[in-house]
């Protein structure tokens, strides 16, 4: 039973960072209908811009979070600018391929400048906690506390202000907000800061418990994309629910099954999961 | 307000409108008349900057508006309710009335009295009003698109075709609202393959073939004409 819950609350943890950065990637898929598959990296470059907060200009680690935050902001908004915005309207073909050419060009470039060692952020919070008979550190707890916090706000944002509303509008129907004065180039960068942010945010909380290497978001963008397929594509509650699906099935099946195949069971759910509903859970059938 | 000199406009490689010049004054009430494919919606759109056209100019309010971006010419006063309607599917009806207002939205007594306009012109707007808008009916749709449109406070607007594919109850409700709206002050450009519907309500039209306009006059005297007739109303 311990176990078992050590394993649940594990999931829990890993489940609201596969959230967080699942949402980011649903977001833009919305508005672009292109994957961006490059997200993973931004992910890693979050981790390295926290890293050198910390370890190079001595920053708190609240304070190398929300100015990594910022920093991922600008760097989606440049990405949006450059690299995507010149291709609408062309073949979806041509983003896929600036896509990998952009995962390409940053995984290769961190590599380059900060080599390809895994670094690891010193604990901020190494004290262990005692809760429900399991034993964790500060740090797990604080990862699942900010997530949900995030996610909510996040939440918040899109349904309940004008702003996050234009995210859904340009999602629905372009044109159509278009034709009500909204600034569709605005919206798009707007969405690539909030993804791009919350990649850095969910990659900088893990930071200091895993190691952080130029290739740590290639798998994670894999993942993110079986989670989004998971949710239902463009769905946000189907983001954040197959996020926390997936973190469970990997902690659960990696507890106490085998540790070396977790990413096998992360796969075989998706596989199973749409063979039962191939629109995802939170799917719409397409029309 | 609005002037077109000379507007052509490409679609992919092939030439949709042609030499279309057009006047509309404050207070009009205008249709634009042609069949399927004779290129109103493209002419719509490209007053709308949706499209860019390759050649001559528009200009709305004294201002050259063919370069300018969609979103910058809804704020000079211009609405388009599109062909398609374009909704925002899976917003409550509420909330594409609110995005509908995106250009005034620090404006909140005049949107709650827009909201108010609409949901008198259209009272099942008020019943639906958290109903998804993509589950309303084909008439209801129309309607939300209508106000949708007006919800900018819009100086012209423009209206696609908003007869397409209703019950013909429907349409004589739907002309008798957009009447109203002209009477309430708002410039109106009206977009119609349902001619004998268009001419009754509007005071003067044009008539597009092939994308180049080829008639124009008061609409008392286009319902007479024998080529009109022919052409659109089946006589």
């Amino acid at each position: 039973m311990e176990l078992f819950l050590q394993q649940v609350f594990n999931g829990i943890m890993l489940g609201s960072t596969y959230a967080m950065v699942a949402l980011g990637l649903t977001l833009v898929f919305g508005i672009l209908h292109v994957p961006n598959f490059a997200h993973g990296n931004l992910y890693m470059l979050g981790a390295y811009v926290t890293f050198f907060l910390i370890s190079l200009y001595q920053f708190g680690f609240w304070a190398a979070v929300i100015s990594s935050m910022v920093i991922l902001g600008v760097v989606g908004m440049l990405v949006e600018r450059f690299v995507y915005r010149p291709l609408i309207g062309q073949p979806h073909i041509n983003m896929f391929i600036s896509a990998i050419g952009l995962l390409i060009l940053l995984e290769n470039s961190v590599a380059v400048v900060w080599g390809t060692s895994a670094k690891r952020i010193p604990h901020p919070y190494p004290d262990t906690v005692h809760l429900l008979g399991i034993t964790t550190t500060q740090q797990r707890l604080i990862v699942i506390v900010a997530a949900v916090i995030m996610i909510i706000l996040l939440q918040l944002f899109i349904k309940k202000t004008i702003h996050g509303t234009t995210i859904e509008a340009v999602a629905q129907d372009r044109e159509g907000a278009q034709l009500v004065g909204i600034n569709v180039n605005w919206v798009s960068s707007m969405t690539f800061a909030i993804s791009s942010a919350f990649a850095a945010a969910a990659a900088s909380l893990m930071a200091p418990i895993f190691m952080i290497t130029p290739t740590m978001g290639a798998l994670l963008v894999m993942k993110a994309f079986v989670i989004i397929i998971l949710g239902g594509l463009g769905s946000m509650q189907g983001a954040i629910l197959g996020g926390y699906i997936l973190g469970l099935v990997e902690s659960l099946g990696g507890g106490f099954i085998s540790a070396a195949y977790k990413d096998v069971f992360a796969f075989g759910a998706l596989v199973l999961i749409l063979a039962i509903k191939p629109t995802g859970l939170f799917g719409k059938e397409s029309n | 307000m609005l002037k077109l000199r000379n507007v052509a406009t490409n679609f992919g490689n092939s030439v949709i409108i042609r030499g279309v010049s057009l006047e509309i004054k404050k207070g009009d009430f205008v249709s634009l008349l042609g069949s399927n494919g004779a290129g109103k919606t493209t002419l719509f759109r490209t007053i709308a900057g949706i499209l860019k056209p390759c050649q001559g100019t528009v200009e709305f309010k004294g201002r050259q508006t063919n370069r300018m971006s969609a979103d910058k010419i809804v704020k000079l006063g211009l609405s388009l309710c599109p062909e398609g309607r374009h909704l925002f599917p899976q917003l409550s009806v509420h909330k594409n009335l609110m995005m509908g207002a995106y250009i005034r939205r620090r404006d909140h007594k005049g949107i709650k009295r827009s909201i108010g306009q609409v949901q008198e012109l259209f009272p099942i707007l008020k019943e639906r009003k958290e109903q998804m808008a993509g589950t309303l009916s084909g008439g209801e749709q129309q309607m939300l698109a209508i106000a949708r449109a007006l919800m900018s406070d819009p100086e012209l607007l423009l209206l696609d075709e908003p007869s397409i594919g209703l019950a013909p109850l429907i349409v004589k409700n739907i002309a008798d609202k957009v009447k109203a709206i002209n009477e309430m002050g708002t410039t109106i450009f009206l977009s119609e393959q349902n001619a004998n519907m268009a001419l009754k309500i509007t005071g003067r039209g044009y008539v597009l073939e092939s994308g180049s306009i080829i008639m124009e006059g008061p609409s008392n005297q286009l319902i007479t004409d024998d080529v009109v007739r022919k052409a659109y109303l089946g006589a």
